[in-house]
């Protein structure tokens, strides 16, 4: 049994989750250097909350939801709309109505269930839900060894090599274990210039489970699947069992040749 | 009617639409997780839409819209389905914590039960969520709210009704039992040796 009056206990928590002031941080520090229990139980709890609970498996929402969801909307705007349609002197037509049915559940079912339905939607959501904010890296530094030490320990199953785009004058922000459709897939993100987000992922897979690219390049025997919609730029290659892509709202041929400047040959 | 008179109802839905239901998937996600039937997730997730969509004049533009939606589900979850369903118990969760700290009581033990769960990284993933929902819904939520869909401790200690302090006590037991309980799955696994990350 512990002797919690002699280790940390909740304080290793507050330490953790970076909710201890400086001074009685280097407190913690000097314990944790001195302390493996301290240490061992630290360990557990950053796996448990940085590995463990950062990659379960989602369900996708049933498509039916969305239409209920859709419906159930819909019927509360049509409660609210007869005093509004009385003050401006007009009704609204049934088929309209029903338009506005058939749209809502178009639109849940485009946002909720269409992103998800081949992997270049997959990474183009993800790379829309980085950029906004929504999707957290797990590991936030500018150092490629320690996000690929975040791959190695996370258990990716693969080498995941991070790639050093300085010269491109792309800055990494971090990485993440991610989920990819129903794959463990590597995250890293860049900053570029004019604050440009750059998302690269490598899960395995095939290129020929893609759907139809809008173009296909060649560039040193290495062949290139590029995919564009909504101002987003995607760029697939094969290295070996696993697919790397690139993901970036940049210009796009710019995305282009950093894919052609990354891809190793396999 | 000129364009500048469009009834506010229409903005309101076209302005809920873009804000409220992107976050339909985490919210089925962790209503699955808090009421384990497909079916009763859908009715929570339409319940909750639904009552947001009522007090959308509630909402605050730029402030987090998930630890929003978050607090209606689970206020609709407390009031109609938890008090319907059996909790799952754990048969002692004051042995499981035991447990956690009896890992770290072993000096010089060079497999280390740290080790060996980590090892096997995201193909633990269906045994976390196993555990996940077998851990007492007081320790589930915190951990759902902080750790999987990273809400901060205020605002889950906003969702949970709870004081900042409890979300804190409440995520570290959770965690503690989490760990305890993919301990024992890796043993039970035969995952507790080092020939046994070959597997």
């Amino acid at each position: 049994m512990t002797d919690a009056t002699n280790h940390l206990g909740t304080t290793l928590q507050d330490f953790l989750d970076g909710r201890l002031a400086a001074a009685r941080r280097s407190e913690v520090e000097a314990h944790l250097d001195a302390c493996p229990q301290c240490r061992r139980q630290l360990e557990a709890l950053r796996w448990i909350r940085d590995v463990a609970l950062k990659q379960l498996p989602g369900e996708d929402v049933p498509p039916a939801l969305a239409g209920r969801v859709a419906a159930a909307l819909d019927a509360a705007f049509e409660r609210s709309r007869p005093a509004a349609s009385l003050r401006i002197g007009r009704r609204w037509p049934k088929w309209a109505a029903a338009g506005a049915l058939l749209a809502a559940v178009a639109l849940a079912l485009l946002v909720v269930a269409l992103p998800r339905a081949n992997f270049a939607d997959a990474v183009a959501r993800d790379f829309t839900e980085y950029s906004g904010g929504r999707l957290a890296l797990d590991v936030r530094s500018s150092d490629g060894a320690a996000v690929e030490s975040l791959f190695a320990s996370g258990g990716i199953g693969f080498p995941a090599r991070v790639f050093d785009l300085g010269m491109m004058q792309y800055r990494l922000a971090g990485g993440r274990i991610h989920r990819l459709r129903d794959r463990p897939s590597a995250l890293f993100a860049y900053r570029g210039p004019a604050g440009r987000d750059l998302v690269c992922q490598m899960y395995e897979g095939r290129l020929g489970d893609l759907p139809r690219p809008d173009e296909v390049r060649q560039h040193n025997g290495i062949t290139f699947q590029v995919y564009r919609a909504r101002g987003l730029t995607l760029v697939f290659w094969q290295e070996g069992a696993v697919v790397c892509v690139l993901a970036s709202d940049a210009e796009s041929e710019a995305v282009i040749q950093l894919a052609y400047a990354k891809a190793a040959k396999v | 009617m000129s364009s500048g008179e469009a009834p506010q109802g229409e903005g309101k839905r076209e302005s809920f639409e873009g804000t409220a239901l992107p976050f339909m998937r985490v919210l089925y996600n962790t209503a699955l997780r808090l009421t384990h039937e497909p079916q009763d997730a859908s009715d929570l997730v339409q319940e909750t839409f639904l009552r947001a969509y009522r007090t959308f004049a509630n909402f605050q533009p730029g402030t987090n819209c998930k630890a929003w939606l978050f607090t209606i589900l689970y206020s609709i979850f407390v009031n109609q389905y938890r008090r319907a369903k059996r909790q799952p118990r754990m048969a002692s969760v004051e042995e499981l914590e035991e447990r956690f700290h009896d890992l770290a009581q072993a000096p010089g033990d060079t497999a280390s039960d740290v080790t060996t769960v980590e090892g096997w990284g995201w193909r633990w993933s269906p045994e976390v969520e196993r555990a996940l929902r077998q851990l007492p819904e007081d320790f589930r939520s915190p951990l759902l709210l902080v750790d999987v869909e990273g809400l901060s401790y205020e605002e889950a200690a906003s969702v949970l009704g709870c004081a900042v302090g409890t979300v804190g006590s409440r995520l570290f037991r959770g965690r503690k039992q989490l760990f305890a309980m993919l301990q024992e799955y890796a043993r039970q696994d035969g995952y507790d040796t080092g020939s046994s990350m070959d597997r």
